[in-house]
Protein backbone atom coordinates (compact mmCIF):
# COMPACT_ATOMS: atom_id res chain seq x y z
CA UNK A 1 0.00 0.00 0.00
CA UNK A 2 1.63 3.25 1.14
CA UNK A 3 4.69 1.77 2.79
CA UNK A 4 7.91 3.55 2.06
CA UNK A 5 6.94 5.41 -1.12
CA UNK A 6 7.43 9.00 -0.02
CA UNK A 7 9.20 11.05 2.61
CA UNK A 8 9.07 14.59 3.94
CA UNK A 9 12.57 16.04 3.65
CA UNK A 10 12.00 19.74 4.34
CA UNK A 11 9.75 21.71 6.68
CA UNK A 12 8.99 25.37 7.30
CA UNK A 13 6.63 27.10 9.70
CA UNK A 14 5.80 30.50 11.15
CA UNK A 15 4.57 31.12 14.71
CA UNK A 16 0.80 30.98 15.20
CA UNK A 17 -0.23 34.46 16.27
CA UNK A 18 -2.87 37.08 15.61
CA UNK A 19 -0.85 39.40 13.36
CA UNK A 20 -3.06 41.16 10.81
CA UNK A 21 -0.01 42.96 9.42
CA UNK A 22 1.43 39.58 8.35
CA UNK A 23 -0.32 38.91 5.03
CA UNK A 24 -1.16 35.57 3.46
CA UNK A 25 1.68 35.97 1.01
CA UNK A 26 4.12 36.93 3.79
CA UNK A 27 3.40 33.58 5.39
CA UNK A 28 3.51 31.69 2.11
CA UNK A 29 6.92 33.13 1.22
CA UNK A 30 8.38 32.46 4.67
CA UNK A 31 7.08 28.91 5.10
CA UNK A 32 7.66 27.66 1.57
CA UNK A 33 11.16 29.13 1.26
CA UNK A 34 12.13 27.70 4.64
CA UNK A 35 10.83 24.25 3.67
CA UNK A 36 12.70 24.24 0.35
CA UNK A 37 15.92 25.40 2.00
CA UNK A 38 15.48 22.79 4.74
CA UNK A 39 15.14 20.08 2.09
CA UNK A 40 18.50 20.90 0.54
CA UNK A 41 16.85 21.22 -2.89
CA UNK A 42 16.86 24.21 -5.22
CA UNK A 43 13.55 26.04 -5.69
CA UNK A 44 13.54 24.96 -9.32
CA UNK A 45 13.63 21.29 -8.26
CA UNK A 46 10.05 21.65 -7.02
CA UNK A 47 7.91 20.09 -9.74
CA UNK A 48 4.51 20.22 -8.04
CA UNK A 49 2.78 22.63 -5.64
CA UNK A 50 -0.22 21.66 -3.54
CA UNK A 51 -2.10 24.13 -1.36
CA UNK A 52 -4.25 23.10 1.57
CA UNK A 53 -7.30 25.27 0.95
CA UNK A 54 -7.69 28.04 3.54
CA UNK A 55 -11.19 28.01 5.03
CA UNK A 56 -13.34 31.19 5.13
CA UNK A 57 -10.73 33.09 3.07
CA UNK A 58 -12.14 33.11 -0.46
CA UNK A 59 -9.63 35.58 -1.97
CA UNK A 60 -6.46 33.68 -1.13
CA UNK A 61 -8.23 30.37 -1.77
CA UNK A 62 -9.06 31.55 -5.29
CA UNK A 63 -5.53 32.83 -5.93
CA UNK A 64 -4.04 29.52 -4.87
CA UNK A 65 -6.53 27.33 -6.69
CA UNK A 66 -5.97 29.39 -9.83
CA UNK A 67 -2.27 28.57 -9.76
CA UNK A 68 -0.52 31.68 -8.47
CA UNK A 69 1.92 30.01 -6.06
CA UNK A 70 4.60 28.68 -8.49
CA UNK A 71 4.64 32.00 -10.33
CA UNK A 72 4.88 34.08 -7.14
CA UNK A 73 7.74 31.98 -5.72
CA UNK A 74 9.51 31.57 -9.06
CA UNK A 75 9.35 27.78 -9.06
CA UNK A 76 10.65 27.47 -12.62
CA UNK A 77 10.53 23.68 -12.69
CA UNK A 78 6.96 23.39 -11.48
CA UNK A 79 4.77 21.26 -13.75
CA UNK A 80 1.47 21.62 -11.93
CA UNK A 81 -0.31 23.33 -9.03
CA UNK A 82 -3.58 22.54 -7.28
CA UNK A 83 -5.57 23.19 -4.12
CA UNK A 84 -7.02 20.42 -1.99
CA UNK A 85 -10.02 20.83 0.29
CA UNK A 86 -11.34 18.23 2.70
CA UNK A 87 -11.52 20.52 5.74
CA UNK A 88 -9.20 19.24 8.45
CA UNK A 89 -8.34 16.23 6.29
CA UNK A 90 -6.99 18.44 3.48
CA UNK A 91 -3.35 17.96 4.40
CA UNK A 92 -3.66 14.16 4.45
CA UNK A 93 -5.13 14.33 0.97
CA UNK A 94 -2.51 16.82 -0.23
CA UNK A 95 0.16 14.35 0.88
CA UNK A 96 -1.68 11.51 -0.89
CA UNK A 97 -1.80 13.58 -4.07
CA UNK A 98 1.91 14.32 -3.73
CA UNK A 99 2.45 10.57 -3.42
CA UNK A 100 0.45 9.98 -6.59
CA UNK A 101 2.40 12.64 -8.51
CA UNK A 102 5.71 11.21 -7.31
CA UNK A 103 4.94 7.53 -7.91
CA UNK A 104 3.41 8.22 -11.35
CA UNK A 105 6.38 10.28 -12.45
CA UNK A 106 4.56 13.60 -12.70
CA UNK A 107 6.83 15.24 -10.12
CA UNK A 108 9.99 14.29 -8.28
CA UNK A 109 9.66 16.91 -5.54
CA UNK A 110 6.36 18.37 -4.32
CA UNK A 111 5.74 21.39 -2.10
CA UNK A 112 2.69 21.11 0.21
CA UNK A 113 1.72 24.18 2.22
CA UNK A 114 -1.02 25.87 4.20
CA UNK A 115 -1.74 29.49 5.16
CA UNK A 116 -4.48 31.04 7.24
CA UNK A 117 -5.03 34.63 8.38
CA UNK A 118 -8.08 34.75 10.61
CA UNK A 119 -7.32 38.15 12.11
CA UNK A 120 -8.37 40.14 9.05
CA UNK A 121 -11.70 38.37 8.56
CA UNK A 122 -14.61 40.51 9.83
CA UNK A 123 -15.77 38.99 13.12
CA UNK A 124 -19.41 38.53 12.01
CA UNK A 125 -18.19 36.59 8.95
CA UNK A 126 -15.88 34.48 11.09
CA UNK A 127 -18.58 33.63 13.60
CA UNK A 128 -21.06 32.82 10.86
CA UNK A 129 -18.56 30.64 8.96
CA UNK A 130 -17.71 28.52 11.98
CA UNK A 131 -21.38 28.28 12.97
CA UNK A 132 -22.33 26.88 9.57
CA UNK A 133 -19.32 24.89 8.36
CA UNK A 134 -19.92 21.20 8.80
CA UNK A 135 -23.37 21.81 10.28
CA UNK A 136 -26.40 20.79 8.22
CA UNK A 137 -28.42 23.82 7.15
CA UNK A 138 -31.75 22.02 7.28
CA UNK A 139 -31.53 19.54 10.16
CA UNK A 140 -29.03 21.15 12.57
CA UNK A 141 -28.30 24.83 12.05
CA UNK A 142 -31.86 26.12 12.68
CA UNK A 143 -31.72 24.72 16.23
CA UNK A 144 -28.79 26.99 17.09
CA UNK A 145 -26.01 24.44 17.26
CA UNK A 146 -22.29 25.25 17.08
CA UNK A 147 -19.05 23.27 16.87
CA UNK A 148 -18.73 23.67 20.62
CA UNK A 149 -22.17 22.17 21.10
CA UNK A 150 -21.38 19.26 18.77
CA UNK A 151 -18.37 18.47 20.95
CA UNK A 152 -20.50 18.89 24.07
CA UNK A 153 -22.97 16.32 22.75
CA UNK A 154 -20.17 13.84 22.19
CA UNK A 155 -18.50 14.55 25.52
CA UNK A 156 -21.68 14.20 27.58
CA UNK A 157 -22.38 10.80 26.04
CA UNK A 158 -18.77 9.71 26.68
CA UNK A 159 -19.01 10.88 30.31
CA UNK A 160 -22.26 8.95 30.73
CA UNK A 161 -20.80 5.75 29.32
CA UNK A 162 -17.41 5.83 31.06
CA UNK A 163 -17.90 7.82 34.24
CA UNK A 164 -15.09 10.19 33.19
CA UNK A 165 -14.93 13.04 35.70
CA UNK A 166 -14.95 16.77 34.85
CA UNK A 167 -11.47 17.22 36.34
CA UNK A 168 -10.20 14.43 34.11
CA UNK A 169 -11.67 16.16 31.06
CA UNK A 170 -10.17 19.47 32.16
CA UNK A 171 -6.76 17.87 32.59
CA UNK A 172 -6.57 17.32 28.82
CA UNK A 173 -6.21 21.09 28.41
CA UNK A 174 -3.43 21.13 30.98
CA UNK A 175 -1.65 18.32 29.11
CA UNK A 176 -2.00 19.93 25.67
CA UNK A 177 -0.95 23.36 26.92
CA UNK A 178 2.10 21.84 28.65
CA UNK A 179 3.40 20.89 25.19
CA UNK A 180 2.31 24.20 23.67
CA UNK A 181 4.21 26.18 26.29
CA UNK A 182 7.42 24.61 24.92
CA UNK A 183 6.58 25.17 21.26
CA UNK A 184 7.89 28.40 19.71
CA UNK A 185 5.24 28.14 16.99
CA UNK A 186 2.37 27.93 19.45
CA UNK A 187 0.01 30.73 20.34
CA UNK A 188 0.73 29.83 23.97
CA UNK A 189 4.51 29.54 23.77
CA UNK A 190 6.06 30.49 27.08
CA UNK A 191 2.64 31.10 28.64
CA UNK A 192 1.46 29.73 31.96
CA UNK A 193 0.00 26.23 31.72
CA UNK A 194 -3.51 26.41 33.21
CA UNK A 195 -4.13 24.07 36.12
CA UNK A 196 -7.10 21.72 36.15
CA UNK A 197 -8.74 24.01 38.70
CA UNK A 198 -8.23 27.03 36.46
CA UNK A 199 -9.73 25.24 33.45
CA UNK A 200 -12.77 24.22 35.49
CA UNK A 201 -13.13 27.72 36.93
CA UNK A 202 -13.45 29.23 33.47
CA UNK A 203 -16.97 30.00 32.36
CA UNK A 204 -19.21 27.28 31.00
CA UNK A 205 -19.85 27.72 27.27
CA UNK A 206 -22.06 24.69 26.90
CA UNK A 207 -22.14 21.57 29.01
CA UNK A 208 -19.61 20.15 29.72
CA UNK A 209 -17.30 22.51 27.79
CA UNK A 210 -15.57 25.34 29.67
CA UNK A 211 -14.12 28.37 27.95
CA UNK A 212 -10.57 27.08 28.38
CA UNK A 213 -11.61 23.81 26.75
CA UNK A 214 -12.42 25.63 23.54
CA UNK A 215 -10.06 26.95 20.86
CA UNK A 216 -8.43 30.30 20.19
CA UNK A 217 -8.33 31.22 16.51
CA UNK A 218 -4.97 32.29 15.14
CA UNK A 219 -3.04 33.08 11.96
CA UNK A 220 -0.34 30.73 10.79
CA UNK A 221 1.09 28.53 8.12
CA UNK A 222 3.58 25.85 7.34
CA UNK A 223 5.06 23.94 4.42
CA UNK A 224 6.80 20.68 3.62
CA UNK A 225 8.77 19.25 0.73
CA UNK A 226 8.01 15.67 -0.26
CA UNK A 227 10.10 13.36 -2.44
CA UNK A 228 10.20 9.63 -3.09
CA UNK A 229 11.49 7.47 -0.25
CA UNK A 230 14.35 6.30 -2.46
CA UNK A 231 15.40 9.88 -3.26
CA UNK A 232 15.19 10.82 0.42
CA UNK A 233 17.43 7.90 1.28
CA UNK A 234 19.95 8.91 -1.38
CA UNK A 235 20.02 12.49 -0.09
CA UNK A 236 21.24 11.21 3.30
CA UNK A 237 19.27 13.86 5.18
CA UNK A 238 16.90 13.55 8.12
CA UNK A 239 13.49 12.57 6.76
CA UNK A 240 10.05 11.33 7.77
CA UNK A 241 8.95 8.33 5.74
CA UNK A 242 5.28 7.58 5.23
CA UNK A 243 4.72 3.95 6.16
CA UNK A 244 0.95 3.48 6.49
CA UNK A 245 -2.34 5.16 5.60
CA UNK A 246 -5.88 4.07 6.39
CA UNK A 247 -9.21 5.89 6.39
CA UNK A 248 -12.87 5.41 7.18
CA UNK A 249 -15.78 7.69 6.27
CA UNK A 250 -18.41 8.30 8.96
CA UNK A 251 -20.99 10.91 7.90
CA UNK A 252 -21.23 14.44 6.61
CA UNK A 253 -24.01 15.43 8.99
CA UNK A 254 -23.22 15.42 12.70
CA UNK A 255 -26.51 13.89 13.83
CA UNK A 256 -26.07 11.01 11.37
CA UNK A 257 -22.73 10.08 12.92
CA UNK A 258 -23.06 6.83 14.77
CA UNK A 259 -20.78 7.01 17.80
CA UNK A 260 -19.93 3.31 17.63
CA UNK A 261 -19.11 3.49 13.94
CA UNK A 262 -16.72 6.35 14.69
CA UNK A 263 -15.12 4.39 17.52
CA UNK A 264 -14.73 1.36 15.29
CA UNK A 265 -13.28 3.59 12.58
CA UNK A 266 -10.56 4.91 14.86
CA UNK A 267 -9.67 1.37 15.94
CA UNK A 268 -9.61 -0.13 12.45
CA UNK A 269 -7.70 2.69 10.77
CA UNK A 270 -4.99 2.58 13.42
CA UNK A 271 -4.63 -1.17 13.05
CA UNK A 272 -4.55 -1.04 9.25
CA UNK A 273 -2.01 1.78 9.15
CA UNK A 274 0.21 0.02 11.70
CA UNK A 275 -0.10 -3.26 9.82
CA UNK A 276 1.06 -1.56 6.61
CA UNK A 277 3.99 -0.12 8.49
CA UNK A 278 4.78 -3.49 10.03
CA UNK A 279 4.60 -2.17 13.58
CA UNK A 280 2.41 -2.52 16.65
CA UNK A 281 1.16 0.15 19.05
CA UNK A 282 4.08 -0.63 21.34
CA UNK A 283 6.46 0.63 18.63
CA UNK A 284 4.81 4.07 18.43
CA UNK A 285 7.06 6.77 19.90
CA UNK A 286 4.55 9.65 19.59
CA UNK A 287 0.77 9.70 19.28
CA UNK A 288 0.36 12.96 17.37
CA UNK A 289 -3.42 13.17 17.53
CA UNK A 290 -5.36 15.91 15.77
CA UNK A 291 -8.84 16.12 17.26
CA UNK A 292 -9.35 19.90 17.40
CA UNK A 293 -11.03 19.81 20.83
CA UNK A 294 -9.63 18.46 24.10
CA UNK A 295 -12.78 16.58 25.00
CA UNK A 296 -12.18 13.87 22.37
CA UNK A 297 -8.66 13.01 23.54
CA UNK A 298 -9.50 10.61 26.41
CA UNK A 299 -11.87 8.66 24.17
CA UNK A 300 -9.31 8.37 21.39
CA UNK A 301 -6.59 7.35 23.85
CA UNK A 302 -8.81 4.45 24.80
CA UNK A 303 -9.70 3.51 21.23
CA UNK A 304 -6.02 3.45 20.30
CA UNK A 305 -5.42 1.23 23.36
CA UNK A 306 -2.97 3.77 24.73
CA UNK A 307 -5.16 3.86 27.83
CA UNK A 308 -7.39 1.03 29.09
CA UNK A 309 -11.12 1.43 28.50
CA UNK A 310 -12.59 4.02 30.86
CA UNK A 311 -9.13 5.21 31.93
CA UNK A 312 -8.41 7.82 29.24
CA UNK A 313 -9.32 10.77 31.44
CA UNK A 314 -7.42 9.35 34.40
CA UNK A 315 -4.26 9.02 32.29
CA UNK A 316 -4.46 12.69 31.35
CA UNK A 317 -5.13 13.73 34.94
CA UNK A 318 -2.08 11.77 36.07
CA UNK A 319 0.00 13.77 33.60
CA UNK A 320 1.01 10.78 31.55
CA UNK A 321 0.28 12.59 28.24
CA UNK A 322 1.74 15.91 29.41
CA UNK A 323 5.15 17.25 28.43
CA UNK A 324 7.57 15.08 30.43
CA UNK A 325 5.02 12.28 30.87
CA UNK A 326 5.63 8.69 29.83
CA UNK A 327 3.20 8.76 26.83
CA UNK A 328 4.23 11.41 24.26
CA UNK A 329 0.93 12.75 22.95
CA UNK A 330 0.00 15.63 20.59
CA UNK A 331 3.33 17.38 20.95
CA UNK A 332 2.13 20.72 19.55
CA UNK A 333 -0.87 20.54 21.87
CA UNK A 334 -3.41 19.97 19.07
CA UNK A 335 -5.62 22.96 18.23
CA UNK A 336 -6.21 23.97 21.87
CA UNK A 337 -2.47 24.28 22.37
CA UNK A 338 -1.35 25.54 19.00
CA UNK A 339 -4.15 28.02 18.31
CA UNK A 340 -6.73 27.10 15.69
CA UNK A 341 -5.69 27.88 12.13
CA UNK A 342 -8.65 26.20 10.41
CA UNK A 343 -7.49 23.38 8.20
CA UNK A 344 -3.94 24.36 9.10
CA UNK A 345 -3.87 22.54 12.43
CA UNK A 346 -3.51 19.21 10.68
CA UNK A 347 -0.81 20.70 8.42
CA UNK A 348 1.04 21.81 11.54
CA UNK A 349 0.62 18.32 13.01
CA UNK A 350 2.21 16.70 9.94
CA UNK A 351 5.08 19.19 10.06
CA UNK A 352 5.52 18.34 13.74
CA UNK A 353 5.52 14.62 12.94
CA UNK A 354 8.32 15.24 10.43
CA UNK A 355 10.13 17.53 12.86
CA UNK A 356 10.10 14.88 15.58
CA UNK A 357 11.32 12.13 13.23
CA UNK A 358 14.02 14.43 11.86
CA UNK A 359 15.17 15.11 15.42
CA UNK A 360 14.52 18.86 15.12
CA UNK A 361 11.89 19.33 17.86
CA UNK A 362 14.17 21.02 20.36
CA UNK A 363 12.86 21.00 23.90
CA UNK A 364 9.87 18.88 22.85
CA UNK A 365 11.98 16.26 21.11
CA UNK A 366 10.65 12.79 21.91
CA UNK A 367 13.57 10.61 22.85
CA UNK A 368 14.55 8.09 20.18
CA UNK A 369 11.51 9.04 18.09
CA UNK A 370 11.21 6.21 15.57
CA UNK A 371 7.53 5.89 14.65
CA UNK A 372 4.71 8.44 14.85
CA UNK A 373 0.95 7.84 14.67
CA UNK A 374 -0.59 10.88 12.96
CA UNK A 375 -4.31 11.16 12.36
CA UNK A 376 -6.54 13.80 10.81
CA UNK A 377 -10.26 14.23 10.32
CA UNK A 378 -12.23 16.44 8.00
CA UNK A 379 -15.13 18.80 8.53
CA UNK A 380 -16.76 18.31 11.87
CA UNK A 381 -15.40 14.76 11.93
CA UNK A 382 -16.72 13.18 8.73
CA UNK A 383 -13.79 10.76 8.56
CA UNK A 384 -10.62 9.63 10.28
CA UNK A 385 -7.34 9.22 8.44
CA UNK A 386 -4.66 7.32 10.34
CA UNK A 387 -1.07 7.43 9.11
CA UNK A 388 2.18 5.99 10.40
CA UNK A 389 5.46 7.75 9.76
CA UNK A 390 8.98 6.49 10.49
CA UNK A 391 12.47 7.93 10.48
CA UNK A 392 13.57 5.15 8.14
CA UNK A 393 12.02 2.53 5.88
CA UNK B 1 -20.37 45.27 13.95
CA UNK B 2 -23.25 44.21 11.75
CA UNK B 3 -24.47 40.77 12.60
CA UNK B 4 -27.25 39.08 10.69
CA UNK B 5 -29.82 38.59 13.44
CA UNK B 6 -32.33 36.73 11.28
CA UNK B 7 -33.27 33.38 12.78
CA UNK B 8 -32.47 30.76 10.17
CA UNK B 9 -35.11 28.72 8.44
CA UNK B 10 -34.40 25.12 7.45
CA UNK B 11 -32.97 25.03 3.91
CA UNK B 12 -35.63 22.80 2.41
CA UNK B 13 -35.10 20.44 -0.52
CA UNK B 14 -38.03 19.50 -2.78
CA UNK B 15 -38.11 15.98 -1.32
CA UNK B 16 -38.16 17.22 2.30
CA UNK B 17 -41.00 19.70 1.77
CA UNK B 18 -43.54 17.16 3.02
CA UNK B 19 -41.71 16.88 6.35
CA UNK B 20 -42.05 20.61 6.97
CA UNK B 21 -45.64 20.67 5.77
CA UNK B 22 -46.28 17.95 8.35
CA UNK B 23 -44.80 19.94 11.23
CA UNK B 24 -47.19 22.78 10.40
CA UNK B 25 -50.03 20.31 10.93
CA UNK B 26 -48.57 19.05 14.20
CA UNK B 27 -47.30 15.84 12.63
CA UNK B 28 -43.79 14.40 12.79
CA UNK B 29 -43.46 12.60 9.48
CA UNK B 30 -40.89 9.98 8.64
CA UNK B 31 -39.98 9.11 5.11
CA UNK B 32 -39.92 5.38 4.38
CA UNK B 33 -39.08 3.13 1.47
CA UNK B 34 -41.95 0.98 0.22
CA UNK B 35 -39.50 -1.42 -1.44
CA UNK B 36 -36.94 -2.18 1.27
CA UNK B 37 -39.14 -1.01 4.20
CA UNK B 38 -36.43 1.29 5.62
CA UNK B 39 -37.30 4.31 7.71
CA UNK B 40 -35.28 7.22 6.34
CA UNK B 41 -33.88 10.26 8.08
CA UNK B 42 -33.12 12.77 6.85
CA UNK B 43 -35.48 12.68 3.83
CA UNK B 44 -33.79 11.90 0.51
CA UNK B 45 -34.60 12.00 -3.19
CA UNK B 46 -33.93 8.25 -3.35
CA UNK B 47 -33.79 5.61 -0.64
CA UNK B 48 -30.20 5.60 0.67
CA UNK B 49 -30.47 1.85 1.35
CA UNK B 50 -31.67 0.54 -2.03
CA UNK B 51 -31.84 3.63 -4.31
CA UNK B 52 -35.56 3.06 -4.84
CA UNK B 53 -37.65 6.13 -5.61
CA UNK B 54 -40.74 4.35 -4.30
CA UNK B 55 -40.85 6.51 -1.17
CA UNK B 56 -43.71 7.52 1.09
CA UNK B 57 -44.36 9.10 4.50
CA UNK B 58 -45.75 7.86 7.78
CA UNK B 59 -46.47 9.67 11.00
CA UNK B 60 -44.15 9.02 13.91
CA UNK B 61 -45.57 8.52 17.39
CA UNK B 62 -43.54 11.47 18.63
CA UNK B 63 -42.01 9.62 21.59
CA UNK B 64 -38.24 9.54 21.98
CA UNK B 65 -35.39 9.23 24.47
CA UNK B 66 -32.50 11.62 24.92
CA UNK B 67 -29.33 10.04 23.50
CA UNK B 68 -27.15 12.99 24.48
CA UNK B 69 -27.48 16.72 25.05
CA UNK B 70 -25.53 19.91 25.66
CA UNK B 71 -26.91 23.07 27.23
CA UNK B 72 -25.55 26.29 25.73
CA UNK B 73 -24.82 29.26 28.01
CA UNK B 74 -22.48 31.35 25.83
CA UNK B 75 -20.62 31.62 22.52
CA UNK B 76 -23.51 30.90 20.19
CA UNK B 77 -24.26 33.03 17.13
CA UNK B 78 -25.59 36.49 18.07
CA UNK B 79 -28.92 35.63 16.43
CA UNK B 80 -29.46 32.96 19.11
CA UNK B 81 -28.17 34.74 22.23
CA UNK B 82 -31.66 35.96 23.17
CA UNK B 83 -32.67 32.32 23.65
CA UNK B 84 -29.82 31.37 26.04
CA UNK B 85 -29.64 29.10 27.88
CA UNK B 86 -30.95 26.42 25.55
CA UNK B 87 -30.38 22.72 25.23
CA UNK B 88 -29.50 20.95 22.00
CA UNK B 89 -29.99 17.20 22.00
CA UNK B 90 -29.91 14.10 19.89
CA UNK B 91 -33.10 12.15 20.53
CA UNK B 92 -33.89 8.62 19.40
CA UNK B 93 -37.44 8.13 18.14
CA UNK B 94 -39.20 4.85 18.80
CA UNK B 95 -39.16 4.37 15.02
CA UNK B 96 -35.36 4.07 15.05
CA UNK B 97 -34.59 7.59 13.87
CA UNK B 98 -32.14 10.00 15.54
CA UNK B 99 -32.84 13.75 15.29
CA UNK B 100 -31.09 16.88 16.42
CA UNK B 101 -33.54 19.03 18.33
CA UNK B 102 -34.02 21.22 21.36
CA UNK B 103 -35.25 20.08 24.74
CA UNK B 104 -37.77 22.57 26.10
CA UNK B 105 -40.30 23.11 28.88
CA UNK B 106 -37.95 21.99 31.65
CA UNK B 107 -34.92 23.26 33.55
CA UNK B 108 -31.59 22.45 31.88
CA UNK B 109 -30.35 20.77 35.08
CA UNK B 110 -33.27 18.32 34.94
CA UNK B 111 -32.28 16.95 31.52
CA UNK B 112 -30.66 13.51 31.53
CA UNK B 113 -29.43 11.05 28.97
CA UNK B 114 -32.09 8.34 28.60
CA UNK B 115 -34.89 10.69 29.61
CA UNK B 116 -38.22 10.03 27.81
CA UNK B 117 -39.37 13.01 25.75
CA UNK B 118 -42.20 13.83 23.36
CA UNK B 119 -42.43 16.07 20.33
CA UNK B 120 -43.83 19.58 20.53
CA UNK B 121 -43.77 22.09 17.69
CA UNK B 122 -42.35 25.59 18.04
CA UNK B 123 -42.63 28.36 15.45
CA UNK B 124 -39.63 29.66 13.49
CA UNK B 125 -40.64 32.30 10.97
CA UNK B 126 -42.96 30.43 8.57
CA UNK B 127 -41.87 27.03 9.84
CA UNK B 128 -42.65 24.84 12.82
CA UNK B 129 -39.56 23.14 14.27
CA UNK B 130 -39.92 19.82 16.10
CA UNK B 131 -38.66 20.32 19.65
CA UNK B 132 -39.03 17.80 22.48
CA UNK B 133 -40.18 18.13 26.08
CA UNK B 134 -40.07 15.69 28.99
CA UNK B 135 -42.92 13.20 29.06
CA UNK B 136 -45.14 14.09 32.00
CA UNK B 137 -45.05 11.35 34.63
Amino acid sequence: MSKGKIAIIGIGEVPTRNMPERTHWDIIYDTCMEAVRDSGLNKNDIEGAISVTPQAQPKIAAELSFGKLPEELGLKGCKDAVSVNAGGASTSNAIRLAEQWITSGIAKAVLVHHVTVHSTIPIPDLINFFAKAGVDQQWEYPYGTTYNIIMGLMANRYIKETGCKPEEMASVVTALRSWAAKDPNSFFYGKEVPSVEKVMASSLLNTPLHKRESNVLGDGGCAMVIVSAEDAKKMKRPAAYKLGDSVRYFSGTCVMRDFYKVAEGFIVTAKEAMSQAGITKDDVSLWNCYLAYPLAHPLIAELLEVAPQGMGGKYFLEGRMSFGGDIPWSSIGDAPGRGHTGSGVSSACYVETARQLMGKAGERQVKNCKYVYQNAGGGSGFNNIATIWGRDF
Amino acid sequence: MDFDMTKPNPEVQPWSMKFWEGTKEGKLLIQFCKDCKSNIFYPRKFCPECWSKNLDWKQAGGKATVYTFSTAYDMVEPKFTDELPYTIAYVDLEEGIRLMTRIVECKPEDIEIGMPVEVVFYPRNDFMLPYFRPVKK
